[in-house]
């Protein structure tokens, strides 16, 4: 208890220092703390819009569809699946689609595209496709022939909101399918490929035009937490048997993860340039202080006070201020990164190159996460005590009549 | 006297060609004849197409008329939510009306590979019908009592996917019994039968066709036509070949 | 400055041997650090634009009014010749190829895929971007009969082909029949400019008009300059003088580029500037220390006639020599490290997903523009400059002839 008595008294004695040093650690602290949440919270935003704009958290598939995606590998009780799924813990919501490739005719012109069979109401938890409409207006049950579709489809085809196009498809039967479908609403999700084929129509009307009843090409199921995918995926799995795949995103988008991954790295390796300089700034600090004090241990030892005591004295020092600054910056950091969690940042510049990689993202929350902020803290708190050990030992090591006259 | 041995070399090889011509037509005569023999100066036609998949089967009827392998039109008779839908194709290019929508669509190059109305046939298939002495070179591969056997390999230039077809033609008819579709690397892709052989006036023509895929994405696929009716080398209408027909035949 | 006082400068940084050197490893660890990583971001990202460039859009393009919202060969460029002897002029301008575009179906016996033909001219493309660079297998050679084919490398690995496989092209000519022509991939290209590797076939320019029925014109004349930053003065030239065509720069084709490049600029100037801001407080805690020590010491020298001005050179030149030393560390070692990875790459092939979704190369080789050795000098000598500043005041307010009299 000592040191520690010792220690505080010297910190304030030796105020300009501590203050320097206490600032130091806390700036960098709020810095890495709040780099962190950002670094975090933006790639969790661009993969979660990746993934919620439309392909889902877990998709539930035939075993067989995604390697031959053929009408004979549908699922063809969505009855079952939908009880399955319904009594499984952890899920907030779900939803079958049934894709299909049509051939959309306009007046002018016509485009290949995917109809898309979907539950209005369920869907709109499951996807931002509700959200990303840009005229007229989404789809509601009992819609029948409304079509819900991409603004560059729409432009393709020349179509606007209240007016008529075709669609020649092939329905589950293997049967010939058309019909005229009116636009009631067109979207713009940002990912400019999905918007310039993707169009949606009710599911009722889709399986009675598409003979699809009872079935779906898959289900999109929204975890009740997102970050459970995986273990919601693999008890999906076994609920439902080997007839069906549920695959989390993870699986389904694995190029984006690694770019997040990518992308991550040259985040922390940036911070470590930073961190390097900062570690050798509280190194000379503290260099400067013990030096300082030379005279101060030379008269301390002078009167028998054994080196592992001052040792001790100067380590208990740093630590107390590592841990004042380091509880500080991760204070200052927290509330930061809580507050852009809540009002997330805005990067309208940067629109048009989240677009490009399928992000469709432009305001970026940062990630609110305790444990990470207290794992800052500690990566820190080490770092910073660390680097004011090489002073410390060296000072202890000068013979006490060298210290006394040290100059 | 190199000049005097020249001629007699001419005129063994002038002897050898046509002794063997005698014996069996030659390879290329064959195809051309199988491929007279199929299509005609022009075709009516009532077919049955069923399309078997593993989840069940399928019935469609439709009408046909062509003149030459470059016009044809077909109008669908059956199922009657169907019924009217026309399709016409002039060289290259295929079109198609659906009375529901009372649309007359021009199918796109992106679609031409899409299978046509939920068969194993694709639209390219209807389209390109490629000829076949066109766009291959034939070799005799083989022959037996009743059936020659026919290696054919495209022409370096020919817009063709294959790597390979190998077809049965029978003595008889000079019509295939089966024609096998291979990919580049060798291996077996589709099959298509011709079977059951019956006179039609002065022609013979084979009645039940079947499409056997052989990809794994089709396990348990099976495409038949079967050809109810036929009148062939009949005057048919020029006003089929139009695209006005597509609308005013629908009926 | 006298040299006396230039020895004693260096003496009293001599004196404090390891103090100093702590503060040179810090400023040459934060220079290093900095350069490196300059140097390596830059490379990405010029890398990243470099592909678009060279593979697609050149520095500046031209097209036909109205080609990039209503694409196909009813726009095409109807007299290229023309164009091409008013490019010719311009001395600015080092290369222009000439291609023509349609998006067509790509077909083996088992797969079938939308895709975009391009007629090139293989010999102009390799003087004009280099595209042979781009090739990952085959031969950059359409064969003695140009019945070859490039295919992108996404393409290719979609439709399971490889090289020597045939392809057969369909596609509406200019009469809007459909026209199919069978062709042998003779290579495989990877730009990793993801429009291209998705979806490009490339044939011979000639062939592709006979295939498409376009006796003359094109679709695109993509044109490279021999300084980059003149696109815009080029363009506008460009423009002025073709009234009837779409002039575009490469950053109006790539708007997402573009930003990329801006943001990371932004990015690395704010990485900079806190290093900058965290070194200068080093440098500055080591003056204020040696100045403050040396009180009486400088007391002294103006007792004997030295004026403030000669001991305030004298601790600038003490500074400087600390972050010059600094400086030249961080630059050499900086500088080979650039070196290093501008000629054997950063391999980072083990995210290849991930680099994919960013349009990025396997290998980022370093660029080393003499630009970042300047703006890191000017910042160590403003770093050194602000740190001195404060002491010296110090130095004034201590009043060090009275420090004499002090104990």
């Amino acid at each position: 208890m000592m040191f520690v008595h010792f220690a505080v008294r010297n910190i304030r004695a030796y105020r300009n220092r501590s203050l320097v040093t206490i600032l130091l650690l806390a700036l960098t602290t709020t810095m890495l703390v709040f780099a962190t949440a950002f670094m975090d919270g933006s790639h969790a935003k661009m993969l979660s819009n990746a993934v919620e704009i439309y392909p889902g958290y877990i998709q539930i598939t035939h075993r067989d569809f995604r390697d031959k995606p053929s009408l004979d590998n549908l699922i063809f009780d969505t009855g079952s699946v939908r009880r399955v799924v319904a009594t499984t813990p952890g899920i907030a919501a779900f939803a079958p689609r049934f894709e299909s490739f049509v051939l959309f005719a306009g007046d002018a012109k016509a485009v290949g595209g995917m109809l898309t069979g979907i539950e209005p109401a369920a869907e709109k938890k499951l996807s931002r496709l509700a959200a990303s409409l840009t005229r007229g207006a989404y789809l509601e049950e009992g819609d029948g022939n409304r079509l819900y579709l991409g603004y560059e489809l729409a432009r393709r085809l020349k179509v606007e909101v209240g007016e008529r196009l075709s669609f020649v498809g092939t329905g589950v039967d293997s049967s010939f399918a058309a019909d005229t479908l009116v636009v009631k609403g067109i979207f713009n999700t940002g990912l400019f490929d999905f918007d310039a084929t993707a169009a949606f129509v009710d599911k009722g009307y889709f399986d009675r035009i598409m003979m699809a009843e009872n079935h779906a090409t898959h289900f999109i199921v929204l975890p009740a937490d997102p970050r459970e995918a995986d273990p919601v995926a693999a008890d999906l799995n076994s609920r439902l048997g080997p007839d069906y795949l549920a695959e989390s995103w993870r699986t389904t988008m694995e190029g984006l993860v690694q770019a997040m991954l990518v992308d991550s790295i040259f985040g922390y390796l940036t911070l470590a340039v930073i961190f390097i300089v900062i570690f050798f700034v509280v190194l000379i600090y503290t260099w400067l202080t013990v030096f300082a004090r030379m005279r101060e241990i030379g008269v301390l030892r002078a009167v028998g006070t054994r080196p592992g005591q001052i040792l001790r004295m100067l380590v208990a020092e740093s630590m107390l201020l590592a841990l004042g600054s380091v509880v500080l910056g991760g204070i200052i950091g927290g509330v930061l990164a809580w507050y852009f969690h809540h009002h997330p940042i805005c990067f309208s510049f940067s629109e048009e190159q989240f677009k490009q990689y399928g992000l469709a993202a432009s305001s970026m929350p940062t990630a609110f996460a305790p444990l990470v902020i207290l794992r800052d803290m500690a990566v820190m708190f080490v770092l910073a005590v660390g680097s004011t050990l090489y002073p410390i030992v060296k000072a202890n090591r000068v013979r006490p009549i060298e210290a006394i006259h040290h100059v | 006297m190199t000049h005097l041995k020249r001629l007699t070399a001419a005129i063994f090889c002038l002897l050898w060609t046509a002794s063997t011509a005698v014996a069996t037509p030659s390879v290329d005569d064959i195809v051309k004849r199988v491929e007279a023999n199929l299509s005609g100066e022009t075709a009516f036609m009532r077919l049955t197409m069923v399309v078997r998949t593993k989840r069940g089967k399928r019935t469609m009827k439709m009408e046909s008329w062509a003149k030459g392998r470059d016009r044809s039109f077909i109008r669908i008779t059956y199922p009657g939510k169907d019924s009217g839908i026309t399709f016409l194709k002039i060289d290259n290019a295929m079109w198609q009306y659906v009375p529901r929508i009372e649309k007359t669509i021009k199918i796109p190059a992106s679609m031409m590979l899409q299978s046509w109305m939920g068969s194993d046939f694709t639209n390219d298939d209807l389209v390109r019908e490629s000829s076949i002495s066109e766009d291959y070179h034939a070799a005799l591969a083989g022959e037996n009592e009743t059936e020659y056997l026919l290696d054919l390999h495209p022409r370096e230039e020919a817009p063709v996917v294959w790597g390979r077809i190998r077809m049965h033609v029978s003595k008889e008819y000079l019509l295939p019994a089966r024609v096998s579709y291979y990919d580049e690397e060798g291996r077996l892709v589709r099959v298509l039968d011709y079977l059951e052989v019956k006179p039609f006036g002065e022609r013979h023509y084979p009645t039940r066709w079947r499409m056997l895929p052989q990809s794994l994405d089709r396990e348990g696929h099976l495409t038949e036509v079967i050809i109810e009716h036929a009148v062939f080398d009949a005057e048919i209408d020029e006003a089929y070949f139009t695209k006005r027909a597509l609308k005013r035949f629908s009926q | 400055m006298s040299r006396v006082l230039l020895r004693i400068a260096l003496a009293s940084l001599g004196r404090r041997r390891s103090r100093s050197l702590l503060v040179v490893i810090m400023i040459v660890m934060s220079l290093w650090g900095l350069l490196a990583m300059e140097g390596l971001y830059d490379g990405m990202t010029e890398q990243v634009i470099d592909n678009a460039i060279r593979s697609d859009s050149g520095d500046i393009s031209i097209f036909a009014d109205g080609y990039r919202s209503d694409p196909g060969l009813h726009r095409l460029i109807a007299n290229p010749a023309e164009i091409a002897a008013v490019l010719d002029a311009d001395r600015r301008i080092k290369s222009h190829v000439q291609r023509l575009r349609q998006d067509g179906l790509i077909a083996t016996a088992h797969y079938a895929r939308n895709g975009a033909i391009l007629g090139v001219d293989l010999a102009a493309e390799e003087r004009h971007g280099q595209l042979a660079a781009y090739l990952h297998k085959g031969v950059y050679d359409f064969g003695e009969k140009r019945r070859g084919a490039l295919v992108g490398s996404r393409l290719a690995a979609k439709m399971k082909v490889k090289v020597g496989d045939k392809i057969v092209l369909s596609a509406q000519n200019r009469d809007n029949e459909v026209t199919a022509l069978a062709l042998r991939i003779t290579g495989i290209l990877k730009t990793n400019n993801m429009a291209l590797d998705d979806s490009a076939v490339f044939i011979d320019l000639a062939k592709a008009r006979e295939m498409l029925m376009v006796a003359e014109g094109v679709s695109r004349i993509s044109i490279l300059l021999h300084d980059r930053r003149q696109v815009d003065a080029v363009r506008q030239v460009l423009q002025a003088e073709l009234p009837e065509r779409e002039v575009r720069g490469w950053d109006q084709l790539y708007p997402a580029l573009m930003q990329g490049r801006e943001m990371m600029a932004v990015f690395n100037l704010i990485t900079s500037l806190l290093v900058f801001c965290v070194a200068a407080l080093g440098i500055f805690g080591v003056v204020l220390v040696s100045v403050l020590e040396r009180l009486r010491e400088f007391g002294i020298m103006l007792a004997i006639g030295t004026t403030f001005a000669e001991i305030r050179a004298m601790v600038f030149v003490e500074s400087f020599v600390l972050g010059l030393s600094g400086y030249l560390g961080g630059a050499l070692l900086g500088g080979l490290t650039l070196l290093y990875f501008s000629r054997y790459g950063l391999d980072l092939s083990m995210f290849s997903a991930g680099l994919d979704a960013f349009g990025m190369d396997a290998v980022t080789y370093a660029l080393i523009r003499p630009g970042y050795f300047l703006t890191a000098l000017a910042a160590v000598s403003g770093a050194t400059l602000i740190s001195v500043l404060l002491p010296l005041r110090v130095l004034r307010k201590a009043r060090p002839i009275e420090a004499i009299n002090r104990i």
